[in-house]
């Protein structure tokens, strides 16, 4: 709409200055000289007149009528992370009246605010899991974009979640650019784990902190305070899982950084992504370690549509103070399953009693990948871009980061793209090195996430 | 369905028939810091009852030990670890120690086994009710005792929250148990009412059936000995219970013969 609105108005500066050649041809856009009068932001009912001010600055700036439709592109986008447009319009018109200037136009942003409460209520897909959500919220409560939420959900894995949260953006201050954002948060979640027979339920507070650096590179500052406990699945449980049960306080900080370069989350054909976690727990409570993850994937093209991909992830977790009893089993990893090393059943590779996970304090483990889309793909329609098959390698161990003792696996299959959040995997799956006490799983296997190796 | 039930059953009962091994471990809290009248009470009597089965066992003390039990009806405490086999309670493990071959009353007759039976869920229940009672109902005892105590494994603000909750489960309890509108007299007339039926039974005997200890002097002799010698604020049942000369003489002869033997020679 914006585009439409501003050809017409183009013309008119341009047509009496080249009259002599009437052909007609590309404009350059880039030396048309322009200039930004005015800026008018309607629809504003509760937000506070300073929370968009921000959205000046670089249309002021513009020279030239490029300049001015790129700045009115970011400055759209940056009206929609204030979050407090449902839907808006942007409408460049030449400037009338006594202050015009001669190549001056106007620009108005036209919206509708977000209403008082929002709800929604959805499927999501988690970890090989998936869930129904319900959300309810009230955007913008004080006029700067302030949101408070509050977030539940129930996965078929017996998994709940409960949060409510209060977020605020700083996004026109001076470091606005920097997309600082504080938000504080009531969680309760619990989890069950069939492998190890225990469940958990942590309740507590988070406080976060998450800003933007230059080069894309995202930060996010958290502090938790948790109540967090292991409780027994029944008799069975067997007396290792016992040793851990009961109520435990955690007090952490965490400090995730993570860059994307990806062009897609779901099949990424080139680029790459690292997300870094450190966690820091034993500022008070009684459950005192040091962990740090790192995840990261390569992707590159090769040819004819097929790209190869390169994931890896390690994890290590180490105990900090000996005064505090060893860390709950709920902080410990379980490696294996479809979404990390696949031919293994979710969580069997690593140390087993009486068949139970007993979780590891340390594992790494990689893919390689080779992708390609469904042959005959350029017949079948873009709905076959939602489909791709892969040949993969997985390698990986836990407690251990050599390579003796290693589990691998190797096989082939078909992954489903589910919008651009998740995908869906049928693996045909061969186990090739185990070890005594893993719980391996061959042939067919099927996995469904965000986040794979 | 049906298969992997009987499969357990029939797994169960082997582990549960082999011999009792030394191995085994009696779980309580930490008995100086941290653990609360009624669990003090179940697990002397366990002890009590094990020593008079001439059974060896470890004592291991551990501030979860009530979320690692696998549960029972009243404080969920003590519990053994025998081999494979976890098992909390007194009457659970009286059961599982004769499952193995061993008992304390295998020379009363039947009447007098049922007999026992019927003191035995009598005598747990009036004092374990009294004593969750008192560390809960009675406001200097909580907050003076029971809170710091039951906390004091847990840091703050933790401890606060499940204060809160330990009190809230036991009030419940105690509600189920239809003594949750009864007042300290009351209760403390509960006591003495039982304390009077015991007296009546145990006569100028050494032991309730004789000169042999059964499973009911164990029991009786853990509640009433903690009682005894329990400092609370409120120190009502101590002064009720010490007012009948005989339980007091019974307990003194409990302790000198199985926990203090080096004195009684």
């Amino acid at each position: 709409m914006g585009g439409k609105e501003s050809k017409e108005v183009l013309r008119q500066p341009e047509a009496p200055a080249r009259s002599s050649r009437r052909t007609r041809r590309e404009l350059d856009l880039s030396v048309c000289p322009a200039r930004v009068d005015q800026i008018h932001v309607s629809g504003l009912d509760r937000t506070r007149d300073d929370y968009v001010r921000r959205v000046a600055q670089g249309l002021f700036k513009a020279h030239t009528f490029q300049d001015v439709l790129i700045e009115c592109n970011k400055a759209r986008n940056h009206l929609i992370d204030l979050g407090i447009y449902k839907d808006i319009h942007v409408l460049i018109d030449v400037s009338r009246g006594p202050d015009a200037t001669p190549n001056g136009y106007d620009v108005t942003f036209s919206g509708t605010e977000f209403p008082r409460l929002l709800g929604s209520v959805g499927t999501e897909v988690g970890q090989n899991e998936g869930s129904f959500t319900v959300e309810l919220a009230t955007p913008n409560i004080w006029g700067r974009g302030e949101r408070l939420s509050l977030q539940g959900s129930y996965s078929n894995s017996k998994t709940s979640d409960v949060m409510l949260k209060l977020s605020k953006p700083f996004f026109h201050r001076e470091l606005g650019d920097y997309k600082p954002e504080i938000a504080l948060g009531l969680f309760r979640h619990a989890t069950l784990m069939p492998v190890s027979a225990y469940k958990t339920s942590n309740v507590g507070l988070l406080g976060e902190f998450t800003f933007l650096l230059p080069f894309s590179i995202a930060h996010s500052l958290q502090y938790e305070m948790a109540f967090r406990e292991v409780s027994t699945l029944g008799k069975q449980s067997p007396f290792f899982v016992r040793e851990h049960c009961g109520p435990r306080m955690a007090s952490l900080l965490r400090y995730v950084v993570s860059h994307d370069q990806r062009d897609s989350n779901v099949f990424p054909t080139r680029g790459f992504y690292v997300k870094l976690t450190n966690e820091y727990s034993g500022l008070g409570g009684n459950i005192s370690y040091m962990m740090t993850n790192i995840h990261t994937e390569i992707s590159a093209t090769l040819f004819a549509g097929i790209s190869a991909q390169l994931t890896s992830r390690v994890g290590y977790l180490q105990s900090v103070n000996k005064n505090n009893p060893e860390p709950p089993i709920g902080s410990l990893y379980t490696l294996g399953g479809p979404l990390t090393l696949r031919g293994f059943k979710f969580g069997g590779v690593g140390p087993h009693t009486d068949g139970y996970a007993m979780g590891a304090h340390s594992y790494w483990a990689t893919g390689i990948h080779l992708w390609a889309p469904l042959p005959f793909n350029r017949y079948l329609g873009r709905f076959s871009n939602n489909f791709k098959t892969h040949l993969f390698y997985n390698f990986g161990n836990c407690n251990s980061f050599s390579s003796d003792k290693m589990r691998s696996a190797a096989g082939l299959g078909l992954a489903i793209r589910l919008a651009e959040r998740a995908r869906i995997e049928f693996n045909y799956c061969f186990p090739l090195l185990k070890q005594a006490g893993d719980r391996t799983h061959p042939g067919f296997q099927f996995g469904i996430g965000y986040e794979f190796l | 369905m049906d298969s992997v039930l009987l499969r357990q059953y029939v797994t169960e009962e082997t582990i549960a028939s082999d011999p009792w091994t030394d191995d085994a471990l009696l779980y309580q809290p930490y008995e100086a810091e941290q653990i609360l009248l009624a669990e003090n009470a179940s697990c002397l009597s366990v002890k009590a009852y094990l020593k008079m089965c001439n059974l060896p066992f470890g004592v291991k003390s551990a501030a979860n030990a009530e979320f690692m039990s696998p549960g029972g009806r009243m404080t969920k405490l003590p519990f053994v670890k025998v081999g494979a086999f976890v098992v909390a309670e007194f009457e659970p493990i009286v059961n599982l120690v004769e499952s193995k071959g061993v008992s304390l009353s295998k020379w009363l007759d039947e009447d007098q086994k049922s007999d026992m039976r019927a003191y035995i869920s009598l005598v747990e229940k009036i004092f374990t009710c009294a004593e969750i009672y008192i560390s809960f109902a009675d406001d200097e005892v909580l907050r003076q005792v029971t809170y710091p105590r039951n906390g004091c494994v847990y840091p703050w603000p933790l401890n606060v929250f499940e204060n809160i909750k330990k009190r809230r489960n036991m009030l419940r309890q105690l509600n189920v148990y239809g003594w949750g509108n009864m007042t300290l007299d009351d209760v403390v007339q509960k006591v003495a009412k039982c304390c009077e039926t015991l007296v009546e039974k145990l006569g100028n005997e050494e032991y309730f059936y004789g000169n042999r200890p059964t499973e009911l002097d164990a029991v009786t002799f853990g509640h009433l000995f903690t009682i005894l010698t329990t400092n609370l604020p409120n120190n009502v049942l101590a002064e009720k219970v010490r007012e009948y000369k005989s339980l007091v003489r019974f307990c003194q002869n409990i302790d000198k013969k199985y926990f203090n033997p080096q004195k009684s020679t």
